[in-house]
């Protein structure tokens, strides 16, 4: 990548992050060092055919996850997506461990416990601890916690969707009849810095709670300018980069013991270009390699983190009626079936495990390893870890 | 009543007020969810193609044929499936099908169940009409696709096979000259497009050109062209960018999606619409319902022309298309993570083509049209004919009893393929 650009996007990714710290935690402050026990990462990325990824004909899409990092971990090549194959819903019910039959576009909150809730309530952790950042615009905030009485937003995860605001800013932009012009790269970080410190600015996204009606018009407002400015520097950027970039910095200031992370480069898809879905799938298979050099790099990760890798699911086959690659919404193995690659501290062993799991299985087998018990979940632990 | 709107053979089936009126009657002894859609296709009548408009004659008139009690024992398994499902709570719309009914429906988890129970009801339905249609001759059929010489198509043997009977000729001459022989002819033999000009005029459905491009309709001649239903994703650009940026108005809101799609539907779009579509009310209402229904067809120009062709397969079954694809731009620098906006209006950046990641985009879609041709029985009457124009070469998938008379010693020429495709169509 153009370093002038990584340096641009990490330097705004901080900026965002120090500008939440700010302004949503007050007095409180933000240790790393937090939450010493162990910690997991949920990385799931949208829709990608075992064809196009761990399969002959896929290989060559993934050389970091085939070549680097599949020799390392315990990997699972028959993962069920049992449930609704929209993002909103697998996401919901990879971090609930029940399959959610909700409106897909994130109208109503998982309809049992998140994962999030159960490691705050139970373990005591602050929100900080917990985080949702997500590349996907069909979810939204409401999926950091569920309607359960006894759980709910109070013990909900910080939500923020870094790619969807670098959209809005754009829509906005052209919405306002201006076009995209500019290439002078170096005028733009200090806009950025003044955008940022803005006294009504509050946080990148969404915070479960939050009073999000009036979040949203102050957030919103002002990183909407803000990112304006950065759409002005015409730097070449992709939701998924830029994602990343607000991820690491999270885990560098707040070293939450459970975040989740969405990619969704590769959903281009549904747009019809094979070669941009593809070139999605590569950015997965790059970004996945640099948070797990992250994770080895960052003292509160290093060798006590859990990295859980996986597609929400595959996409129809092709000649389908609803129209192959493009789509996710066919009831085949094509669809359904996926895989999930598992690393670090509580991988037994390299290997590959074929006993088939549902995706269900996930939120069962983080519990166990927080040593979270009596949770009523459907699913099973996962074999093949240390539990 | 339904004896006037039964399937008779005829095209272009006239529906008047009160046999429409009768038919919705006819709809509201099925159960709850398999009204919207055949209510949909009342309401659009005049906007339906010959083949579904016999479709869903001859659907009518095999649900007349029903018996009330013997239709009530079909349909008794869905009724209670619907029950489970809670459809009675749903505020589901019978009118016409919508993204609301369609999320309630996914998101349930019967819906498997739910889709083979409606699979099953309409095929005993459907065989409980007299089907005149089978009497008619099957006619060859043609699907023509261009991979244009400008697009870099990975060499045919490293392809994912299309079909088992697919076969690879090296043509001896120009393979550009292909398309145009095949539609214009020649001057001792008629090309496609006249064959196809319907008589006596008027729009014809049976021959489409989609292109990614404005190439195909400069090979019509004037008086040809009423023959043909063309559709070019160049000449569509000033409606395109209009329809996209009233589509990228909609909310992130199911309800008021369907809203303001239905509103989309049924504005004036006089204005936008290119001069060659003038007076082609149902071919205009086509694309509104294509831009409507998604897959990239409003965002790239090659998924514009599977999209098409994959929708005019289901809903013309056409005897000839004519598919040409072409190029899409790199994504831009900055703007490219908005990839649905239109890049021309928010960016002033030039575009800069993309032949590589163009050429894997059509490659794949050109398979996927023939993949949906296979959905259907009319492709055991069709030519899958797809011209490489930079490898001088042709991949033919030929229906049985039509092999190609050319060994792997023999090169066709340009004259000899298309008069072997003419003489195809003309059985």
């Amino acid at each position: 990548m153009d370093e002038s650009r990584r340096t641009l996007l990490k330097a705004t990714a901080a900026l965002l992050v120090d500008q939440w710290a700010a302004s949503r935690l007050g007095a409180l402050s933000a240790d790393p060092s937090a939450g010493a026990g162990r910690k997991v990462v949920i990385l799931a990325c949208g829709g990608i055919r075992r064809e196009d990824s761990f399969a002959e004909s896929g290989f060559h899409n993934i050389p970091h996850l085939y070549h680097d990092l599949l020799p390392q971990s315990a990997f699972y090549p028959f993962v069920r997506n049992a449930g609704v194959t929209s993002h909103y819903n697998t996401v919901s019910s990879v971090i609930s461990g029940n399959w959610q039959r909700l409106d897909d576009w994130g109208k109503t909150p998982p309809s049992s416990p998140t994962l999030f809730e159960y490691l705050r309530k139970r373990m005591g952790l602050r929100q900080d601890q917990t985080w949702l950042i997500s590349s996907n615009k069909a979810l939204t905030s409401k999926i950091g916690a569920s309607t359960v009485r006894e759980f709910g937003p109070a013990y909900g995860a910080n939500v923020i969707f870094p790619k969807q605001l670098l959209i809005n800013a754009v829509v906005h932009a052209a919405a306002e009849g201006r076009a995209v012009h500019s290439s002078d790269r170096s005028t733009v970080q200090p806009e950025i810095e003044a955008m940022l410190n803005g006294d009504n600015y509050d946080g990148l996204g969404w915070a479960v709670g939050g009073d999000t009606s009036s979040l949203d018009v102050l957030t919103l407002g002002t990183m909407q300018k803000a990112v304006e400015d950065l759409v002005r520097s015409n730097a070449p950027v992709t939701g998924d980069e830029f994602t990343f970039l607000v991820a690491t910095e999270v885990m560098r200031r707040f070293a939450p013991s459970l975040l989740t992370i969405t990619f969704s480069d590769m959903e281009v898809a549904h747009f019809g270009s094979y070669s941009l879905h593809l070139a999605g799938v590569s950015t997965v298979d790059r970004l996945v390699y640099e948070l797990w050099a992250q994770l080895q790099s960052l003292p509160a990760y290093k060798d006590k983190t859990t990295l859980f890798v996986l597609p929400e699911f595959g996409r129809d086959l092709d000649g389908s009626n609803t129209n192959g690659f493009f789509n996710h919404r066919q009831n085949s193995e094509s669809t359904r079936l996926t895989w999930m690659m598992c690393l670090g501290d509580a991988v037994r062993k390299a290997q590959i495990v074929e006993n088939p799991i549902e995706q269900t299985d996930i939120c069962p087998t983080i519990a166990r390893l927080f040593e979270l018990k009596n949770l009523d979940l459907p699913g099973k632990p996962m074999p093949g870890l240390w539990l | 009543m339904t004896q006037t709107i039964i399937n008779d053979g005829r095209d272009n089936m006239q529906m008047d007020a009160a046999r429409i009126a009768a038919a919705r009657k006819l709809i509201e002894r099925l159960p709850v969810t398999m009204r919207p859609g055949l209510n949909q296709q009342l309401a659009a009548w005049d906007s339906l193609f010959p083949f579904e408009q016999k479709s869903v004659s001859k659907f009518m008139s095999g649900l007349q044929a029903y018996e009330p009690s013997a239709l009530e024992t079909l349909t008794q398994p869905l009724r209670k499936l619907e029950e489970r499902m809670g459809v009675a709570h749903w505020g589901f719309s019978e009118s016409q099908d919508t993204m609301e009914n369609a999320s309630m429906l996914a998101r349930s988890e019967f819906y498997a169940d739910w889709r083979s129970e409606v699979q099953r009801v309409f095929a005993a339905i459907n065989a409980a009409a007299h089907d005149s249609t089978n009497a008619i001759p099957k006619p060859g059929r043609l699907i023509l696709i261009v991979l244009p010489e400008s697009l870099p198509v990975a060499p045919v043997n490293t392809w994912k096979a299309w079909d088992k009977r697919a076969q690879v000729l090296k043509i001896n001459g120009d393979a550009r000259r292909l398309s145009e022989l095949c539609i214009h002819g020649r001057p001792d033999r008629p090309g496609i497009a006249s064959q196809f000009a319907p008589e006596g005029g008027g729009q014809s459905a049976d021959l489409w050109l989609i292109d990614a491009d404005a190439h195909l309709k400069g090979s019509l001649a004037p008086a040809e062209r009423q023959a043909a239903c063309v559709l070019s994703y160049a000449v569509l650009k000033p409606f395109r960018d209009k329809f996209l940026a009233d589509v990228n108005t909609v909310p992130k809101s199911i309800e008021a999606t369907d809203q303001t799609l239905a509103a989309l539907r049924h504005r004036d779009w006089e204005p936008w619409w290119p001069a060659e579509l003038a007076g082609q009310t149902r071919l205009r209402s086509f694309i509104i319902d294509l831009f409507l229904s998604g897959n990239g067809a409003l965002i790239f120009s090659n998924a514009f022309v599977e999209w098409a062709a994959s929708e005019v397969l289901r809903r013309a079954r056409p005897r000839v298309i004519v598919a040409r694809f072409g190029f899409r731009a790199k994504p831009k620098p900055f703007t490219g993570i908005a990839i649905f906006e239109n890049q021309q209006r928010i960016s002033t950046l030039p575009d800069v083509d993309d032949p590589q990641g163009s050429a894997t985009d059509a490659l794949i879609l050109a398979r996927y049209t023939w993949l949906a041709a296979l959905r259907y029985p009319e492709h055991e009457q069709t030519c899958c004919l797809c011209i490489l124009e930079q490898q001088n070469t042709a991949y033919v998938i030929a229906p049985d009893g039509m092999t190609p008379p050319w060994g792997t010693d023999h090169s066709p020429t340009p004259e000899e393929l298309s008069d072997w495709i003419g003489m195809h169509l003309s059985t």
